[in-house]
């Protein structure tokens, strides 16, 4: 019998542990097992029915959140931090990432808080004057006397637990943004967020920006939950991450007045010019940057390419130089840095089950690796594999079009992150890219691993949205300045 | 007494009394069954292009036991790793050079000029002494099962025995009035298994009975999720596809919507028709159930003859709010002693029927082994959960060896309250592909299954 873990509800600086008579058991069959307050019993303690409330974190300026948030990041050092020891130890049992690589994305929580990205991140979002003060529009009349100001407002943040730097990420905005935050954790990563608002709470328990944070977990779809939650009264704006599972529960609360920010999944690809055959160097340039994007977080990423297309004719010789490259994209997922991307834990049955039963097909493709390991499949014509919805565990397709425009059409809303092999074929597609819906391009090379590493804060805003300035309200006040 | 069965003719087991198969001691029968698989290894392995190629890859060159085959059972998904784009394009050519390597008949001979559907490709493999069933997957690709004239004795008998068994009605005797309410003809496993034995089972066509009297297009369903996307984009007209089946797409969209009335409307009218009549109805658990309800709603009561049987399944997928009783509500409204039910997959022509314990009992001829989550065979022995894997010794023409998608609990001991012997399945069947994601874990990584169902959920369905 595994541990059973104890989590704790917070709520705004106090914490709330489970008790006799006050709890209740999730999880067991894939993920840890873990036991929580009873959520119905909290729900005033979840929610802040009162807005007026806000005028605390309100009237603080920006610099002294910005100070509070740096002061926390030191204190998020895994091997200082006994919360943080907890929930690292949760979500290797719960999640979909191996211990290597939880590690190194947790040692990067204290940077996540840097003082100076943090205050540039703001600035460059919502900018802080308009966080701290009413804006006039212009220096003369009429916009003199219309003053803006970007407004914190009661979020509530449906996250997702695929990587643990969502909880942090969350807890990043929330502040940002100075709004009361009621964070519902996942079950794939019910103690990260928790872990980081528990240090606050250690930290000083009164302050504005602990006072406005509540954490709990409980099951997705629980409607007594989501009915008590999402109410105007009680809910401004929703961030929601997760696909139909966390959408439908929230749909039918759904009124005007509740704003939703959905983070719904993606799925990202690579494209691939000629001018990678070139010679054995651009190939194996490439072929490492294909690595790099498939091989980042374990493909477990929204922003993890998964499919690559690649501009190449399908007769034999160019089959047989596509395959090189899908040899060499095989010995960089071989070669990456643990820290970076590692074999995974165990198999994907299912997945390994369908590249099994397209191996026997040489007619079609080609196929090397495991879902251990990782893989490379080569479609020996222009189509994706059909499974290419369940590709993970480092498995990437690659496709060879004769006409890389043909892909377009399969670029949409869900098309987060495209890699590109060279430059100068991003700026040839970058347009029909963007209006189709890509959110981001990224250049695929062997460098390209310490990019995708500050890339984590540097390619906002995330999903093509302008998350920071939607989690706010904009008000306006009219009329000379009293 | 004992019955003799012959290893080298599993094609005439079905023929036998299934009292006496269920009869077979454990020993007995896993010694004939082995016989037999060795016999069905002998002839295959080299025969059956994909076959040869597992076999080669798996260094399998000899069964000893009977787990010596389960890693060269073909996973379920093999019947269908070509790309869907062949078949979308309906590039016969290609399809056929496929469908080669999965039986031992040689389809290069086969005349391919004029074809035009995917429907008349199976119909020209069929005039020359194929079978094709297809399955469907939801994503409009389909699993082939490459079966011919050859594998028709075996699959027959069995169709006529487990239905016996199953309903204690031999078909052999007494041919009833059937009731389905699905198409007429198809080339999907169950409509096809339907109209191939209506003879046998029915005593002709005019005695079948079938919701829509019209043809299960194959097309309709390879070409649904193309056709959906292009009609987003308003781009139906440039997939040059037949008009024709532009509009029986329109028509079973329709048809789609007012189902659930239609069903009413059928099952009351045979209600009235066949009233003191012997009958046998099938249909899913929620057709059933609809009827039933609609019926007792409107105090109506069946009064078929005695000996009518109810033949069902498929569980109550898309039915919400039904109550907890809805099979006594299908029991008292068709006036029978219970709902008889059957266990099987299109790869697999010997269908389990279930006992009186509520067991699903497989015939001899169909080798029962269970696959575990790391590929291994899973002990034949107590009672163990896993992936179903069969041997299919009935298949003449194809390799029987076929790891399905269903997760099961089989009880290998021979001890069954029933009284019949040989493993037996228990009734809390799951589709491993129905398993995942159930776990209220929230992700940012779409798989476009995912991202689909969002979609759906946008569009407010």
């Amino acid at each position: 019998m595994s541990k059973i873990y104890e989590i704790p509800i917070l709520s705004r600086g106090r914490v709330i542990m489970p008790s006799e008579g006050d709890s209740v058991e999730y999880g067991g069959r894939t993920g840890a097992r873990f036991r929580c307050p009873n959520p119905h019993k909290h729900v005033h303690d979840l929610v802040l029915g009162d807005a007026g409330k806000l005028q605390d974190l309100h009237d603080m300026p920006m610099s002294k959140v910005l100070d509070f948030l740096a002061a926390l990041g030191p204190r998020l050092k895994l091997s200082e931090n006994p919360y943080l020891q907890d929930s690292f130890e949760m979500a290797i049992e719960a999640g979909g990432l191996t211990k290597p690589l939880m590690t190194q994305l947790y040692e990067r929580l204290p940077s996540m808080f840097d003082r100076k990205s943090l205050e540039a991140r703001v600035e460059k979002a919502i900018g802080i004057k308009y966080l701290d003060s009413w804006v006039p529009q212009g220096e003369t009349e009429p916009a003199a006397s219309i003053r803006v100001r970007a407004v914190g407002c009661r979020q509530f943040h449906i996250t997702a637990g695929n990587v643990p730097i969502t909880a942090p990420g969350t807890v990043i905005s929330g502040s940002l943004t100075k709004s009361d935050c009621l964070i519902k954790t996942p079950s794939n990563d019910p103690l990260t967020a928790n872990a980081v608002v528990r240090t606050m709470i250690d930290m000083d328990p009164s302050h504005p920006v602990t006072k406005h944070f509540a954490v709990a977990y409980w099951k997705g779809g629980d409607a007594f939950m989501d009915s008590e939650i999402i109410r105007t009264s009680r809910i401004d704006k929703i961030t929601a991450w997760g696909g139909m599972a966390s959408m439908q529960h929230i749909q039918k609360y759904l009124v005007p007045g509740l704003d939703l920010v959905a983070m719904n999944p993606k799925f990202s690809l690579s494209i691939v010019g000629k001018e990678a055959f070139e010679s054995d160097a651009t190939m194996r340039e490439a072929g490492a940057g294909l690595a790099n994007a498939a091989g980042k977080f374990n493909q477990t990423a929204c922003s993890s390419t998964r499919i690559v297309y690649v501009e190449s004719d399908t007769d034999e010789d160019s089959i047989q130089r596509l395959i090189q490259l899908g040899e060499y994209v095989y010995e960089s997922l071989q070669n990456l840095p643990e820290y970076f991307s590692t074999p995974a834990d165990k198999p994907n049955p299912e997945l390994e089950a369908e590249m099994r039963a397209i191996e026997s097909e040489d007619d079609f493709y080609w196929v090397k690796g495991d879902t251990v390991k990782g893989a490379v499949v080569v479609s020996k014509f222009d189509g994706k594999v059909d499974f290419a919805g369940e590709l993970t565990n480092r498995v990437v397709n690659l496709i060879p079009l004769t006409d890389l425009a043909s892909m377009l059409g399969e670029i949409n809303d869900r098309s987060q992150t495209i890699g590109v092999y060279p430059a100068s074929l991003r700026v040839r597609l970058r347009d029909q890219l963007a209006i189709r819906g890509a959110q981001r391009m990224l250049l695929l090379s062997s460098q390209i691993r310490d990019a995708v590493e500050e890339g984590a804060v540097a390619a906002l805003p995330h999903d093509g949205n302008e998350t920071l300035r939607r989690q706010v309200r904009w008000m306006i006040d009219q009329g000379p300045e009293a | 007494m004992p019955i003799s069965l012959l290893p080298e003719s599993p094609g005439g087991w079905p023929e036998r009394h299934h009292d006496d198969l269920f009869a077979m001691p454990r020993k007995e029968r896993e010694a004939v069954q082995l016989a037999a698989l060795k016999l069905r290894f002998e002839r295959c392995r080299n025969r059956i292009p994909a076959l040869k190629t597992l076999a080669d890859k798996q260094g399998v060159e000899r069964i000893e036991r009977v787990e010596d085959v389960l890693p060269i059972c073909f996973d379920h998904r093999v019947l269908k790793n070509y790309p869907l784009t062949i078949l979308e394009n309906r590039d016969f050519a290609k399809l056929t050079t496929w469908l080669n390597k999965l039986t031992m008949h040689d389809l290069t001979k086969v005349d391919l000029s004029g074809l035009t559907t995917v429907d008349s490709w199976i119909a020209r493999l069929e005039s020359y002494g194929m079978i094709i069933g297809t399955s469907s997957g939801t994503t409009g690709k389909l699993s082939f099962v490459a079966r011919s004239l050859d594998d028709l004795p075996g699959w027959r008998a069995t169709w006529m025995q487990q239905s016996t068994a199953g309903t204690g009605i031999n078909p052999r005797s007494t041919k009833l009035p059937t009731f389905t309410p699905a198409y007429r003809t198809g080339n999907q496993m169950a409509i096809k298994n339907g109209s191939m034995f209506e003879n046998e089972m029915c005593g002709g066509p005019q005695h079948r009975h079938t919701l829509y009297d019209m043809h299960m297009s194959s097309d309709l369903m390879v070409l649904s999720g193309k056709m959906q996307a292009a009609e987003e984009k308003g781009e139906l007209d440039k997939l040059n596809i037949d008009p024709e089946l532009i509009a029986q797409r329109r028509q079973l969209i329709e048809q789609g919507r007012r189902r659930a009335h239609d069903v009413e409307v059928w099952f009351d009218k045979l209600v009235r028709d066949f009233r003191g009549q012997q009958v046998r109805i099938g249909g899913l658990f929620s057709d059933l159930y609809r009827a039933a309800q609609a019926g007792t709603d409107k105090g109506i009561k069946c009064e078929f003859a005695p000996g009518t049987v109810v033949v069902s399944g498929g569980g109550m997928k898309g039915f919400k709010g039904a109550p907890d009783n809805w099979r006594e509500i299908i029991i008292d409204f068709f006036g029978v002693d219970r709902i008889c039910q059957s266990y099987g997959f299109s790869e697999n022509m010997g269908n389990a029927p279930m006992c009186s314990a509520g067991y699903y009992h497989f015939f001899p001829y169909t080798i029962v082994m269970l696959m575990g989550p790391n590929g291994e065979a899973l002990p034949r022995e107590g009672v163990q959960k896993g992936r179903m894997t069969v041997h299919d010794l009935l298949a003449e023409s194809v390799w029987g060896g076929v790891v399905s998608g269903d997760e099961v609990t089989v009880h290998f001991e021979d001890d069954c309250a029933c009284g019949w012997k040989g493993p037996r399945v228990e009734n809390s069947i799951r589709r491993y592909s129905e398993m995942e994601g159930g776990d209220d874990k929230i992700t940012c990584s779409g798989s476009a299954k995912a991202y689909d169902e969002f979609m759906d959920y946008v569009a407010g369905q």
